[in-house]
């Protein structure tokens, strides 16, 4: 998987997961991010990276405040933005995904933002739909969401700095979460060794300890003195399919209370992807809590993602320079 | 036509044969088996370190046709099916139409007879359409020279139906083919293990095999069918079989060449070609199958050939078709189980032939003297890349495309005609 979201030369040009990047290049993530943090804190918010780039957000499944971030963040780097919802039917989904796309590469678009509810869709897209144009993948499925996994880990990094001796804790619907998994390979990643996943075994993906991780079903053994604190979303579809009685069960056995906090470290902080369930997931006094840093994390949102916008475009030009250098035939690709 | 081959090892499990020996066929008989060195014809074949047994038996295969000729046509895949070494085939009754009424199978066998590849002994729908709600036909169909009825790969729910249905195979005498797999546990991508929870992909347990063989099992021995598992993928599953066959109840099983030969983690990367329902399972599970086989509690190898036009595994990876054609490295994925001795030639020619023949109630007649030619030869040294024009199949979901393979079909002889000929 390293090698498609990678250049010749090791350089980003596609973000599809976490997954096969090495240390450096996620440290890179979070040090361009760095740098856009600053510019968001500026009057003028606006940087002339991506000038004159088409980037088109491709939303197959809905989101608001994902697809925002993107369009901000690539707004913020002075591209040109074009935003597309597309509902699709199960049973035509795959055609239409393919054509939709060989339709927008010739319009020459440079960037696809793609979220897709198939695992594996943001994948497919960049290996034989489009090689040419960058994709940063927006969320796939259950497989990965890896700009939200990389957030977490900048908002990680501002308040906790290095990854080395932190315990952190995953907590809830672990299964159907495409952030967990690209919470934990870029932890693994960037040197985090205590990661527990907590929740019932209904929400736990089978074989999960094979990602290096240890699992807890009791969440007071699950947090006690971790340093970082993550609660999942739980969809409240998971009710009527059986994975959980109810709401108020689930709240008293894994819902993060100012009570049950203080089993973790005194100075740890409480993340979420959003948006919160209060009262379901998260008490509301934790969320709004002085240890919560889920409002950090959406502004974080927007720098990372300008970073992996610039870094996957600046890899596509140089690779598509090399090709003029070198000419081939791109098109038998398609 | 009068040809000699030279120096083949025979085997044949029917006879108890496994001898280097030549073999001489005149008019589409065997002529005579021994050191014919002494003998002129004017066709010879170097057969040294090239297997020679009976031609294959397949209880599991889709050559799609009809209403999907964009997948595969019965002459094509039956001839794909030729250059296996098969003759005889079982064709799954998900046919579109369905194979539930006996105009449809007349038609698929006698585009088969027309083709002049294999003969077909079809399996037909137990439901009506398969919906699992109404019985087929089946003492007509019977009639009409089906070998045995299955539900492919439609789990029957109500289980006052499948009772239903095994209660009227009874009356008749007639075989239940069974894919196991239960509906709602089955409902997932691929094998429930690491490389799906990496991959975000639904994984479908083993329990969803066991169950459903626990559940068929339990029907078999009420109503006394005899009854067959089609794609055995499991350890678990292996261990229902041998321990229903130690007490004596009267089932066979098979697996298909692909999960005798690859696991799970092919599916690393969303490579569609792996897609395959029931799933690949793990290594110890493919082991398991292995064994299984070499021990006899697996009777047969299927192809499970399933063709497909490139646009079917050209989608984000749940939303692919499943299935892998598998007819063109059918040969090369059993010269692999053979080089790394993980079976026997032995193992290998019965689970192919005398074995499966038996339980589609056929024969594949003896490699002797007087006997008509009805056997394939197999170069196991021979290398070759597969690709668009190497390929026999019209399927392009070919798992190792462009690969450099070893192992090929040299020559295939059905019923006194050459079926494939290299």
């Amino acid at each position: 998987m390293s090698n498609l979201q990678l250049t010749s030369h090791g350089e980003l040009k596609h973000f599809l997961t976490p997954e096969g990047l090495d240390r450096l290049m996620l440290e890179r993530i979070l040090d361009t991010a760095d740098s856009f943090v600053v510019v968001g804190n500026q009057e003028v918010k606006k940087v002339p990276l991506l000038r004159g780039r088409t980037v088109v957000n491709l939303f197959f499944e809905n989101s608001t405040r994902t697809r925002s971030t993107f369009e901000l963040a690539a707004k913020r780097l002075s591209a040109d933005v074009l935003t597309l919802d597309i509902k699709t039917s199960a049973t035509s989904k795959g055609e239409s995904l393919l054509d939709t796309l060989r339709n927008l590469r010739s319009m020459h678009s440079d960037m696809f933002i793609v979220r897709h509810s198939d695992s594996g869709a943001a994948h497919f897209i960049a290996e034989q739909v489009t090689p040419d144009v960058a994709i940063i993948n927006a969320g796939d499925g259950r497989h990965a969401h890896p700009t939200q996994a990389m957030l977490d880990m900048l908002t990680i990094r501002r308040h906790k700095g290095n990854f080395e001796p932190l315990s952190v804790a995953i907590v809830g619907d672990i299964l159907h979460s495409r952030v967990a998994r690209d919470q934990i390979h870029a932890l693994k990643t960037l040197g985090c060794s205590d990661i527990r996943l907590v929740g019932p075994n209904t929400l736990m993906p089978n074989s999960i300890d094979s990602m290096g991780v240890s699992t807890h079903t009791d969440m007071d053994e699950g947090i006690k003195g971790v340093d970082v604190v993550i609660m999942l979303r739980l969809q409240t579809e998971r009710m009527a399919s059986a994975f959980l009685p109810s709401a108020g069960e689930y709240f008293r056995l894994y819902g993060l209370t100012t009570e049950r906090l203080k089993v973790a470290k005194a100075n740890a902080i409480v993340m979420h992807p959003g948006p919160i369930n209060r009262g379901i997931e998260i008490e509301s006094a934790v969320a709004d809590g002085p240890q919560s840093m889920i409002l950090n994390q959406v502004s974080y949102g927007i720098a990372i993602r300008m970073a992996v916008m610039s870094m996957a475009m600046s890899g596509q030009m140089q690779q598509r320079q090399a090709l003029v250098a070198q000419p081939t035939n791109t098109e038998a690709q398609v | 036509m009068n040809m000699v081959i030279r120096g083949a090892r025979l085997v044949d499990p029917s006879l108890n044969l496994d001898t280097i020996t030549d073999l001489h066929i005149e008019d589409g008989l065997i002529h005579a088996i021994g050191d014919l060195s002494g003998l002129t014809s004017e066709h010879n074949i170097d057969a040294q370190g090239m297997l020679l047994c009976p031609s294959f038996v397949d209880l599991h295969t889709c050559l799609r046709d009809l209403n999907q000729i964009q997948k595969g046509t019965i002459a094509s895949e039956t001839q794909a099916a030729a250059s296996a070494g098969f003759s005889q085939l079982c064709p799954s009754p998900d046919t579109q139409p369905c194979s539930d009424a006996g105009s449809v199978i007349s038609m698929i066998t006698s585009k088969a007879q027309a083709a002049g590849f294999c003969q077909l002994l079809p399996v037909a729908a137990l439901t009506k359409d398969l919906k699992g709600s109404q019985l087929s036909n089946m003492e007509a169909l019977s009639r009409a020279g089906c070998i045995g009825f299955s539900n492919a790969g439609h789990d029957i729910g109500d289980n006052t139906v499948l009772l239903r249905c095994y209660e009227y195979a009874a009356t008749f005498g007639l075989k239940v083919m069974v894919q196991a797999q239960d509906h709602a546990l089955g409902q997932g991508h691929m094998h429930a293990g690491p490389t799906a929870t990496r991959m975000g992909l639904d994984g479908i347990p083993v329990i969803a095999e066991t169950l459903s063989i626990s559940r068929h099992l339990e029907f078999m021995q009420h109503t006394g069918v005899s009854g067959h598992f089609n794609q055995i993928t499991s350890a678990n599953g292996v261990e229902l079989i041998r321990r229903a066959k130690a007490q004596g109840q009267a089932i066979t099983a098979d697996v298909s060449i692909a999960h005798l030969c690859f696991t799970d983690t092919a599916v690393q990367g969303y490579s569609s070609q792996y897609h395959l329902q029931p799933p690949l399972r793990a290594e110890s599970d493919r082991k398991a199958l292995i064994q299984g086989v070499a021990d006899g509690t697996i009777d047969a190898i299927c192809s499970a050939h399933q063709p497909h036009e490139s646009a079917a595994k050209c989608t984000p990876f749940a939303a692919t078709a499943t299935g892998m054609a598998t007819y063109d490295m059918f040969i090369p994925l059993v010269a692999r189980l053979l080089q790394s001795k993980q079976l026997t030639p032995q193992q290998l020619v019965a689970a192919l032939s005398t074995q499966p023949a038996h339980i589609a109630q056929t024969q594949v007649p003896p490699t002797a003297v007087g006997q008509v030619a009805n056997f394939t030869l197999i170069d196991l040294q021979h290398q070759w890349r597969l690709d668009a024009d190497s390929q026999v199949s019209q399927g392009t979901n070919q798992a190792l495309n462009l690969q450099q393979l070893t192992g090929r079909t040299r020559l295939t002889w059905n019923n006194g005609q050459i079926s494939y000929n290299r």
